[in-house]
């Protein structure tokens, strides 16, 4: 069993924001017990996967590890017999691709995997490029001292996603909060109230009441694009059909609310935490201002160094062994992508921010069948901003301490004070 | 007919849309440029999400 110390920092959402202190965490995992399971305090037990290869095991095996069956994420025990109470039974407030399983899990996901492949995503890429170059002479104007976490990195993704799934800009900020206190729930500067979580009950409450609002949000939207469809995502999830049926309200909702959140949430983090990097590696931005040629590989570096995405959760469909541990049919797992992405035995110097890493085999963005949907479109806006503002980007330094939210699940720096040059 | 004779073909992943290109192969993964699709084991897998060769479908690039 992993000692309670370790086991009470993997899941204390002040440990990611530290940062430091749960890559610690999980290096002593690596190394003395890769795999074994954790007690902390108000969770059910779940077994910790540390190293990168078990990871891709269990999510190569989907049938035999669900997504469904129990909480995808970290939930303590109140909340989920909360939730349960409050869904009829299901742990999921709401049921988008991370929460289902095959057979509904390919069907819903088959309805805009074709949107989201690269040679489709091709046909925004003049568009995503003109959006990006808006928010770079903006920082050229900010006259060489801004927030690129706030300023910029919030924004641009932002801005994208949801031009893409229709929602118009005036209603940007908007979308912009409810996803920060979806995902920075247990951050007191971003979740609802803006106020530490009391108990159980306070938690659920502000979380259902901000998925409450997205859903009175995008009915509106759905009845909107089923009278009037247009060129866009929210017409193809309110007017798409599984089978020969319309989507259910649930599944379309959550549809809605993935789009919107983790759509440009993890790019943010991605973009606002590779530029920090930068700025702390002075040898890594020269190294990448002379070769414009490594920004594919910057690029796949910054995502396995902020790894935004922190874990799912996944549950035993039968009996089975890994590592030697017997794992019984419905134990519950959680999967570390950020231990994954520091795993000594696949990354050489897995510490260090190599603008030039090869290879880079990171699984920041999952892997098997519910690999990230949106992982092109997220490359290609990180790509794009990339080769826009580095060409411009003459001088950069820290002009203060970046600080990281505090979140166990999609987390990433929520301040990234910087000072620059630029033309 | 001969490989000479026929284009050279490229495959998606339709699980995470990783690209197999014929003429380029994978030589990091063992697999020679010029290794037509065919010649590829049937337990291989595409090496960006884990999904089986047989879930690849041919597209024009």
């Amino acid at each position: 069993m992993i000692p309670q110390e370790i086991a009470q920092t993997i899941i204390d959402p002040k440990a990611y924001a530290d940062g430091a202190r749960v890559d610690d965490a999980f290096a002593r995992l690596r190394k003395d017990m890769p795999f074994a399971q954790a007690h902390p305090e108000g969770f059910d037990p779940f077994w910790v996967v540390t190293k990168h290869a078990d990871i891709l095991a269990v999510e190569r095996q989907n049938e035999l590890f669900h997504n469904g069956d129990r909480a995808t994420t970290l939930t303590p025990i109140e909340v989920d017999r909360k939730v349960r109470e409050m869904m009829g039974g299901s742990p999921h407030l709401v049921r988008s691709l991370v929460q289902m399983d095959n057979p509904d899990h390919f069907a819903y996901r088959k309805l805009t995997q074709s949107w989201f492949m690269p040679q489709n995503l091709k046909k925004l890429e003049a568009r995503i490029r003109e959006i990006a170059k808006g928010f770079i002479d903006r920082m050229a104007d900010m006259g060489g001292n801004c927030d690129f976490a706030r300023d910029v990195a919030f924004l641009y993704p932002l801005h994208v996603i949801m031009e893409v799934l229709g929602v118009p800009e005036s209603d940007e900020p908007r979308m912009l909060k409810l996803t920060q206190e979806l995902f920075g729930s247990a951050d007191p500067d971003l979740n609802r109230n803006r106020a530490e979580i009391a108990d159980a009950d306070a938690a659920l409450a502000q979380i259902g009441a901000t998925v409450g609002e997205f859903i009175e949000y995008f009915n509106a939207m759905t009845e909107d694009r089923r009278a009037c469809p247009r060129d866009d995502l929210a017409s193809v999830i309110a007017n798409g059909q599984i089978g020969d049926q319309p989507l259910g309200h649930l599944e379309a909702m959550s549809y809605y609310i993935i789009a919107a959140t983790a759509g440009h949430d993890t790019t943010s983090n991605t973009t606002a935490g590779g530029l920090w990097a930068l700025a702390e590696n002075p040898g890594e931005f020269a190294k990448l201002k002379s070769d414009a040629s490594l920004i594919p590989s910057y690029l796949e570096e910054s995502i396995r160094w902020v790894t935004p995405v922190k874990h799912f959760m996944r549950s035993a469909t039968a009996d089975t062994e890994m590592h030697g541990q017997k794992i019984a049919k419905g134990d519950w797992m959680m999967l570390s992508y950020p231990s994954g992405n520091r795993d000594e035995d696949v990354f050489e110097d897995p510490f260090a921010f190599r603008v030039d890493r090869s290879p880079n085999k990171h699984v920041a963005f999952g892997y098997g069948a519910h690999v990230c949907l949106g992982q092109h479109l997220g490359r290609m806006e990180m790509r794009i901003l990339w080769e826009e503002l580095l060409p411009r980007l003459e001088a950069l330094e820290l002009a203060g301490a970046p600080k990281r939210m505090e979140a166990n699940f999609v987390c990433g720096p929520k301040s990234v004070p910087i000072s620059y040059r630029m033309h | 007919m001969s490989d000479r004779k026929t284009a050279w073909r490229t495959w998606q992943c339709m699980t995470c849309g990783f690209i197999y290109d014929e003429a380029e192969g994978l030589p990091d993964e063992g697999i020679e440029p010029g290794t037509r699709w065919e010649d590829i084991p049937g337990d291989w897998i595409c090496p960006l999400c884990g999904t089986p060769k047989g879930d690849f479908e041919m597209i024009e690039i």
